[in-house]
C-alpha cells in the first residue's frame, strides 16, 4: 500500500506542475523508447528532443520557449491513448509529435476530431490525403514512393533485354503491406515480372522457408519491408543459401547499424534514406555536428530532428499571425511552400490537399560496411497516386 | 452506522438472499455509485477517460474471472474474444446498419459463440493442457484478424462509429464514460447473481473438484462450455465498449499480452472473487499509467538520464506483480477483507 501511495504522490506532483508553463509552447511526443521498436525509436525521439533544445537555446518560437513533453509508451496502443488523452486535456499541447503506426493509426480519427496536428514517423501514404487524415503530417518519403523510386532506379539501370524479375517480402502489418498494392502497380508498369510474395515476420529469427522459395524463382531483385532486425535475418539467410537476387528495402529497413548486425551480409543491400546521413557537406548539417560534438547519430535521429525543425517553422507562422492552435498550424503547414531544410531534406511542401511533403527519394548502398548514397530519384507528383 | 450481528443469525430467505447486509454497507455503496456518476463533472476529462478504461477492463476481467477464477479453467484468449467483439460491433454497425444498442449484445452473442468454439477443448482437457489449446485460440483469432479484410480492415484496422441515442451520439469522454460505467455496475450485479445461482454454484463445483462434481449430478462438459460462453460474452461487451472508447479498431492491440494483461487482473485482484476483478482491474489499469507518469516526472527532473529512468518502467511494473504474488498470494480482494475485519473489531480485536 505505500508503494501505491508513494506512486500516487508522485502522479499528484506531476499533476500540479502542469499549469506552471506559463508563456511557453507545450508540445507532446508519443516516443517509443522501451518497446517493440525502440531500437529506432529512441534515436529519432532523441533527434525531436536534440532539435527542440536547439531552438529554444536560439531564440525559441519568435522568443517562446517550447516546452517538450516526451513520454514514452513502449508501443502499447492502450498507452498511446492515455497519454494522448493527458496530452490533450491536461497538458494542453497544440501538436503532437509522434512515432510508428500504432499510435498513428489508433489516433487518426481522434487528432482530426480534436484538431491536433501530428507529425508521425509512419509514413504510409494513406496518411498523405488531407480528406482522410486532415491533421496527419511528416517529413519523409512515404513508404509506397520508397517502394517506386527503388524501382524506379532498378529499372533505369537495366541493361538486359528480358524484364527484370522481381519480388516483394514484408511482414504483415500495416507498415509491410502498405506499400505493396501502390509498388506491384508501378513495378508492372515500368515493365517488371513479379515473381513472388512472401511474408517474414518482424521478429522472425530464421527466414529460410521463404528464400527457398524466392530461390526457386530467382527473381533478379527483391523488396524487404521490414525493420533492421528482419532484414538482417534475411540478409544472412540469403547468403547462406547462395542467392544471387539483389535486395533493396524499406525506409526503417536498415541503418548505419546494420553492418553490426548482419555481419558482411549486408554488401551491395540498397535502402531508401529519408535525409542527408551524419557528416554530409549540407548546411544544415553544421547545426547538428555542432549540437553533437561531433558524435556521429544514425539518420532516424536526423528525421527525428528535421521534424522537429519543420514543425518548428510552422509554429513560427502560427505564432505570428497569433493562431497558434490546432487548426491554426495546420492551415499554415498547409501553405508551407518549398520548405528548405538546408539540404536535410528536399524542400518541403503540403497543401490543403495533398500532404505528401516531397517526391524526391534518397538511395543509399552499403558498400564495404558503410552506408553511401547512390542516388536521388525524382518522382512524379502523380495525382492518382495520393494516399496509396 | 448499523451494527451485524456477530453470529448468523438468518431467519428469512429474503435475509438469505441480500447481498448488502447492513444499511451501513448499503448507504455506502449507494455512495460510491453516486460518486462514480458524479465525478465526470468535478473532475478532468483526462481522469473520466481513464476511468472508462477502469471500467472496460473491469467488464473483462469479470469475464475471464468466470471462467477461470470460478471454474477453474485457465483461459489465454481474452484478448483475442475482446477483438471478436470489437469488430463484430463494428461490423454490425457499418455493414448491417443495426443500432449500437443491437450492435453490442449481438457482438457479445457472437463473442460468446466463438468463445464455445474454443471452449469446446475443455471437454477432454484440464489444466495446462487446457491453457495451451486457449492459446490457439489466441493465435487462430489473430490470424484472422489480420487477414479477414472484409471485416477486421486487416493489418490497417477499421473505424468503429459512435453509439447514437436518437440525433444524440455518445463521441464526448463523458457520455462514453456513463455508458461504460452503467454496463459495467450492470455486469458487477449480474455476475454477483450469476454466482449464487445453480448454474455459478456449478462453476464452483466444477472448479474445486470435478469428479464429485460429476457425482452430484453437475454436467461437467455443459457448465465447462457455459463458462467459456459466458466469459467471451462479457469479452465481447468489453471489446465493443473498447471499439467506442478508441473510435477505431486494430488488430495490433488484441494481442496475447493484453490476455495475460486479463489474467494477471485476476490474480493480483482475486481468483473467483467480483470485488478481485474490480481491483485487479483498477491495479492494471492505473499502474502502468501512475509508472509513466512517475518516470516522466522524474526524467523532467533529471532530463540527463531522462529515457534511463523511462526504460526502467517495465522492470518496477514487473517487480510490483511479483511482489504482490509473494507479499498477496490472495490477491487485493482477500487484502480487502482483512481491512473490513480490523475495522469491525477495532480497538477490540480480540
Amino acid at each position: 500500500m505505500k508503494r501505491l501511495t508513494a506512486s500516487i504522490a508522485l502522479a499528484a506532483m506531476t499533476l500540479l506542475a502542469a499549469p506552471l508553463m506559463g508563456q511557453d509552447i507545450v508540445i507532446g511526443n508519443l516516443a517509443d523508447i522501451t518497446g517493440g521498436t525502440g531500437d529506432v525509436g529512441k534515436p529519432y525521439a532523441d533527434g525531436i528532443k536534440a532539435y527542440t533544445d536547439y531552438i529554444n537555446a536560439n531564440g525559441g518560437i519568435n522568443g517562446r520557449r517550447i516546452k517538450l513533453l516526451q513520454q514514452d509508451y513502449a508501443y502499447k496502443i492502450p498507452e498511446a491513448l492515455a497519454l494522448y488523452k493527458k496530452f490533450k486535456d491536461q497538458d494542453k499541447v497544440i501538436a503532437i509529435q509522434g512515432w510508428g503506426s500504432g499510435d498513428t493509426e489508433a489516433l487518426k480519427e481522434q487528432v482530426a476530431k480534436d484538431q491536433i496536428p501530428y507529425w508521425s514517423a509512419s509514413y504510409s501514404a494513406h496518411l498523405t490525403d488531407p480528406t482522410k487524415s486532415p491533421y496527419n503530417f511528416f517529413c519523409a518519403p512515404d513508404y509506397s514512393s520508397a517502394c517506386r523510386a527503388g524501382l524506379k532506379y532498378i529499372k533505369d539501370n537495366w541493361k538486359e533485354k528480358r524484364k527484370p524479375k522481381v519480388a516483394f517480402i514484408y511482414p504483415d502489418v500495416g507498415y509491410g503491406k502498405a506499400p505493396i498494392p501502390g509498388g506491384k502497380a508501378y513495378a508492372l508498369e515500368l515493365g517488371f515480372e513479379i515473381v513472388g510474395e512472401e511474408n517474414v515476420d518482424l521478429k522472425a529469427l530464421e527466414a529460410t522457408t521463404q528464400l527457398l522459395n524466392i530461390k526457386k524463382k530467382a527473381p533478379d531483385y527483391a523488396w524487404i519491408g521490414g525493420t533492421k532486425v528482419s532484414t538482417s535475418v534475411i540478409l544472412k539467410d540469403a547468403k547462406k543459401l547462395g542467392l544471387t537476387t539483389k535486395f533493396f528495402g524499406n525506409i526503417w529497413s536498415a541503418d548505419e547499424g546494420m553492418p553490426k548486425l548482419a555481419a558482411g551480409a549486408e554488401e551491395g543491400y540498397m535502402v531508401v534514406i529519408g535525409a542527408a546521413l551524419y557528416g554530409d557537406k549540407v548546411p544544415g548539417m553544421k547545426a547538428i555536428e555542432k549540437f553533437t560534438n561531433g558524435q556521429p547519430q544514425v539518420s532516424h535521429w536526423i528525421r527525428g530532428w528535421v521534424s522537429m525543425m519543420t514543425m518548428c517553422e510552422v509554429l513560427k507562422v502560427a505564432e505570428k499571425n497569433k493562431e497558434l492552435n490546432g487548426p491554426g498550424i495546420r492551415k499554415y503547414a498547409e501553405q508551407l511552400k518549398n520548405f528548405d531544410t538546408q539540404g536535410l531534406t528536399a524542400p518541403i511542401t503540403y497543401t490543403s490537399t495533398d500532404h505528401r511533403p516531397f517526391m524526391s527519394v534518397i538511395l543509399a548502398q552499403f558498400v564495404g560496411g558503410k552506408m553511401v548514397k547512390k542516388a536521388t530519384i525524382d518522382l512524379p507528383r502523380k495525382q492518382e497516386w495520393l494516399g496509396l | 452506522m448499523s451494527v451485524a450481528h456477530c453470529g448468523d443469525f438468518r431467519q428469512t430467505y429474503k435475509d438469505d438472499m441480500l447481498v448488502l447486509r447492513t444499511r451501513f454497507i448499503r448507504i455506502a455503496v449507494g455512495a460510491f455509485i453516486l460518486l462514480l456518476y458524479v465525478s465526470p463533472l468535478i473532475t478532468s476529462n483526462y481522469v473520466t477517460s481513464t476511468m472508462t478504461t477502469i471500467a472496460i477492463a473491469v467488464i473483462g476481467a469479470l469475464g475471464i474471472n468466470v471462467v477461470t477464477g470460478c471454474t477453474g479453467q485457465i483461459s489465454l484468449g481474452q484478448g483475442a474474444f475482446m477483438g471478436v467483439g470489437a469488430f463484430a460491433c463494428s461490423y454490425f454497425m457499418r455493414v448491417v446498419h443495426m443500432p449500437f444498442w443491437l450492435a453490442m449484445p449481438m457482438a457479445g452473442l457472437t463473442s460468446a459463440a466463438v468463445g464455445m468454439i474454443f471452449g469446446l477443448p475443455s471437454a477432454r482437457l484440464k489444466g495446462l493442457y487446457l491453457a495451451i489449446a486457449t492459446l490457439a485460440a489466441q493465435f487462430i483469432l489473430q490470424y484472422v484478424f489480420m487477414h479477414l479484410d472484409v471485416v477486421t480492415g486487416g493489418s490497417n484496422g477499421i473505424p468503429s462509429p459512435p453509439p447514437e441515442f436518437g440525433t444524440f451520439a455518445f463521441d464526448g469522454d463523458r457520455s462514453k464514460y456513463y455508458l461504460t460505467i452503467t454496463l459495467a455496475i450492470a455486469a458487477v450485479v449480474f455476475t454477483t447473481n450469476l454466482l449464487r445461482s445453480r448454474s455459478g454454484r456449478a462453476f464452483i463445483a466444477v472448479r474445486d473438484h470435478h469428479l464429485s462434481a460429476e457425482i452430484m449430478g453437475v454436467n461437467l462438459f455443459k457448465y465447462r462450455l457455459l463458462s467459456f460462453a459466458v466469459s467471451a460474452f462479457y469479452a465481447g461487451i468489453a471489446g465493443s465498449l473498447w471499439g467506442m472508447y478508441t473510435g477505431y479498431i486494430s488488430a495490433e492491440h488484441f494481442t496475447i499480452t493484453e490476455s495475460i494483461n486479463y489474467l494477471a487482473m485476476i490474480i493480483i485482484g482475486g481468483l473467483g472473487s467480483v470485488l478481485g476483478s474490480i481491483f485487479g482491474a483498477i491495479f492494471m489499469t492505473l499502474l502502468p499509467q501512475v509508472l509513466t507518469v512517475g518516470t516522466g516526472a522524474l526524467a523532467d527532473i533529471f532530463p540527463k538520464i531522462g529515457f534511463l529512468i523511462m526504460s526502467f518502467k517495465d522492470g518496477v511494473f514487473g517487480i510490483i506483480v511479483i511482489l504482490f504474488l509473494i507479499f498477496e498470494p490472495d490477491g487485493l480482494a482477500h487484502r480487502w477483507r482483512m481491512i473490513k475485519t480490523y475495522w469491525k473489531l477495532y480497538p477490540f480485536s480480540y
